[in-house]
């Protein structure tokens, strides 16, 4: 396990317990690994969802709409 | 390789929507004949306009039941004619070409819209329902006046509409 970046001035001893501010405070391994099917990111799939329907509305909304239902469609 | 099920779904879908859009530019290709301004109108000397059988007068003409061809010059800063007037319910092909520079040729609010090249003449063919008003405008910067540089195209009851006058009325 890194400890980060050590400080510039080696020469002054680091506190035992000092740590780098972005390692997690107990280093230890995590208790449990999530298998691949049990890692399970609903919250991001109900927005990519949304993302997806709103894609769709605007397609239908700018081709149709907007542009088939525009006045002077060009023929020729 | 494992693909999670939910990446499997989403690259299913975007599969999907590229398809759909494909399907969308056929559809309005084939099935309602949305066509693109092409060089099928030819080409024509942009000096010697004022001896072009057609653009020496620009102007309606009937070419058949319901069928109507509009030769237009766009020029520092005006259409010819304007205002161009045709009846409701026909069709009409544009044949639009510059005497100058570069212009644009938009009827505002509408699909038809093209670029406008002295030596090109820029052939759109429309559908005209309704009687209405529509503005004309050139999108390519020609000089100065190029702001000021509108026209007119007045769609009016096939009633009203008088042939004999090529629509400068
Ligand atoms: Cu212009």
């Amino acid at each position: 396990m890194s400890r980060g970046v050590p400080a510039v001035e080696e020469e002054s001893e680091p506190d035992a317990g000092e740590q780098s501010v972005s390692a997690p405070v107990t280093q230890e391994e995590p208790e449990r690994e999530l298998t691949h099917e049990e890692f399970d990111p609903k919250g991001t799939l109900a927005l990519i969802l949304m993302y997806f329907a709103i894609l769709v509305v605007m397609w239908v909304f700018m081709y149709f709409i907007e542009f088939l239902g525009n006045d002077l469609v060009v023929v020729g | 390789m494992h693909i999670h099920q939910y990446e499997k779904l989403w690259l299913g879908m975007s599969l999907l929507l590229i398809v759909g859009f494909i399907a969308t530019i056929t559809y309005g290709a084939v099935g309602v004949g949305v066509s693109m301004v092409d060089d099928s109108g030819g080409n024509v000397d942009p000096n010697a306009l004022d001896e072009h059988p057609e653009f020496s007068d620009p102007g309606v003409q009937k070419v058949g039941e319901n069928e109507y061809e509009v030769y237009v010059v766009a020029r520092q800063f005006i259409f010819q004619p304007d205002p161009i007037v045709v009846p409701a319910n026909s069709t009409v092909t544009f044949y639009v070409t510059s005497a100058d520079v570069i212009h644009g040729f938009a009827v505002v609010g509408t699909n038809a819209n093209t670029m406008v090249i002295p030596g090109e003449v820029a052939e759109i063919t429309v559908e005209v329902n309704e009687p209405n008003e529509y503005g004309i405008v050139c999108h390519e910067y020609c000089g100065s006046g190029h702001h000021t540089m509108e026209g007119l195209l007045r769609v009016v009851p096939e009633g009203e509409y008088n042939a004999s006058d090529g629509g400068s009325q």
